[in-house]
């Protein structure tokens, strides 16, 4: 099954991203970002279900809360950077 | 005992803040560092913390750097705006953790506003001394031993008018007079988290209108790559594992405060200030009191003041004598000599808190 990994710089910013989409109807889940997909060290990522990107970004942008990349996850373990 | 000591914490604390204390200690592990369930929920314990401050304060949650007191921030915030030899300019009623800062800086302090209680004098001498060119504006919210309210909404606005960076010093104002950090526009504000807040001792909280300079460098559980501390918030001015029961029980104070309301606190607190200082003007001490006063009166007895403190904690009344950390304040109402008695209300006054200090006082002879 996809994912969506949208990730952020700060566990705050990553928690207010959290709070934002499940206001929003958009269940997700708050985690340490993998590390390959982190080029500055550490840092947390909230995964979505496929389906919700659009809904989410939508979301994120209306409360300004910004994040860093967004990666998807295809259903066979490929990961590649996604742009909106 | 009657606690009648909120300016220096708040105490007892209200009994959600024990409990959501005991809770953290139990559940939560270390915040920002890992990923599993108690990890996250100590995470989630500093943001809660966070968000409670948002809604108080309206200041977005990534700009609440969570301190160990007020202290802390305003050594954060003057190290930030103030370097070196700057001019800088303070209200007459300044606590020592703004003052000797400053003087650890060197800073050119150009003290502003002498006369208590007074709004235009106040007013007239900061726009003085904006006019002259500083480099930066700090000021209390509310003498810690006056009470005095200065006219933070203009000071601010003068402090803009005139483009020079400020600082609130929020320690005796944050829970008892509302505090809007959008409208203020504040560089900094920083306020402890164990008075008026009703948190822990060893909580604070600096809202923050720019980057901060850390006071303290190390790990932030994020950005690990990076050799210097992250140019965001809150994990730039965050280094270390936080107080996380001390946030925990911090955010109960907070809802607290959002639920019983910031006004309904403050105005309990100024009837029983006023009540007091009344009284204690009939029994014929010398009071501080007029306008623009918070639930802080201080007054002189007719002896040394630690000896009349000394004499009321023998009557089970709690109050705090001697020159309260603020020489400054004492020197411009006067009182650098003898200092005074303060009592200071808190979220629970009460008529019989007010009438059982007015019978002990009267002993004072």
């Amino acid at each position: 099954m996809e994912k969506y990994y949208i990730t952020f710089r700060s566990v705050t910013t990553a928690q207010r991203g959290e709070r934002c989409l499940r206001r929003g109807g958009v269940e997700c889940r708050i985690l340490r970002t993998p590390r390959w997909m982190e080029e500055r060290g550490c840092g947390y990522c909230l995964r979505l279900r496929p389906g919700e990107l659009h809904k989410s970004l939508e979301l994120l942008k209306g409360e300004g809360i910004a994040y860093s990349k967004i990666y998807l996850q295809d259903g066979v373990g490929g990961v590649t950077l996604w742009t909106p | 005992m009657t606690y009648l000591d909120h300016g220096a914490t708040s105490f007892p604390k209200p009994p959600q803040v024990h409990r959501a204390v005991a809770q953290a200690m139990r559940q939560c592990a270390n915040p920002g560092r890992g990923g599993y369930p108690a990890a996250m929920a100590a995470a989630e314990a500093l943001f809660r913390c966070r968000e409670g401050a948002q809604r108080l304060f309206r200041c977005p949650a990534e700009q609440v750097v969570l301190t160990e007191n007020c202290t802390q921030g305003l050594n954060m915030a003057i190290r930030t705006l103030v370097h070196p030899g700057d001019p800088v300019v303070i209200s007459g009623f300044e606590h020592n953790a703004v003052t000797r800062p400053l003087y650890a800086l060197g800073a050119k302090c150009h003290v502003a506003g002498r006369r208590l209680f007074d709004h235009g004098d106040t007013l007239q001498a900061f726009e003085t001394a904006l006019k002259a060119g500083v480099r930066a504006a700090v000021f209390t919210h509310v003498s810690n031993v006056f009470g005095y309210v200065l006219p933070v909404s203009e000071l601010a606005a003068l402090c803009r008018q005139y483009g020079v960076p400020f600082i609130m010093d929020a320690a005796q104002s944050a829970g008892s007079v509302p505090i809007d950090f959008e409208a203020l526009g504040a560089d900094f504000i920083a306020m402890p988290g164990h008075k008026g807040l009703l948190g822990p001792q060893g909580t604070g909280l600096l809202l923050c209108g720019r980057l901060p300079r850390p006071l303290c460098y190390g790990g932030t559980g994020t950005d690990s790559l990076n050799r210097e501390m992250p140019d965001y918030l809150p994990e730039r001015a965050e280094p270390g594992t936080r107080n996380v029961p001390g946030a925990a029980g911090l955010a109960a104070g907070l809802e607290y405060l959002y639920r019983v309301g910031v006004q309904t606190v403050g105005k309990r607190e100024r009837t029983q200030a006023k009540l007091c200082g009344e009284g204690l003007k009939k029994l014929g001490f010398r009071v501080f009191s007029g306008e623009h006063q918070s639930g802080v009166v201080s007054f002189l007895p007719d002896m040394d003041c630690q000896e009349a403190a000394e004499r009321l904690a023998g009557r089970g009344i709690a109050v705090r004598a001697g020159l309260h950390c603020a020489p400054l304040a004492h020197e411009t109402a006067g009182t650098l000599e003898t200092g005074t008695v303060r009592v200071s209300f808190g979220y629970n006054a009460s008529d019989a808190q007010t009438q059982t200090l007015l019978r002990a006082a009267s002993q004072l002879r």
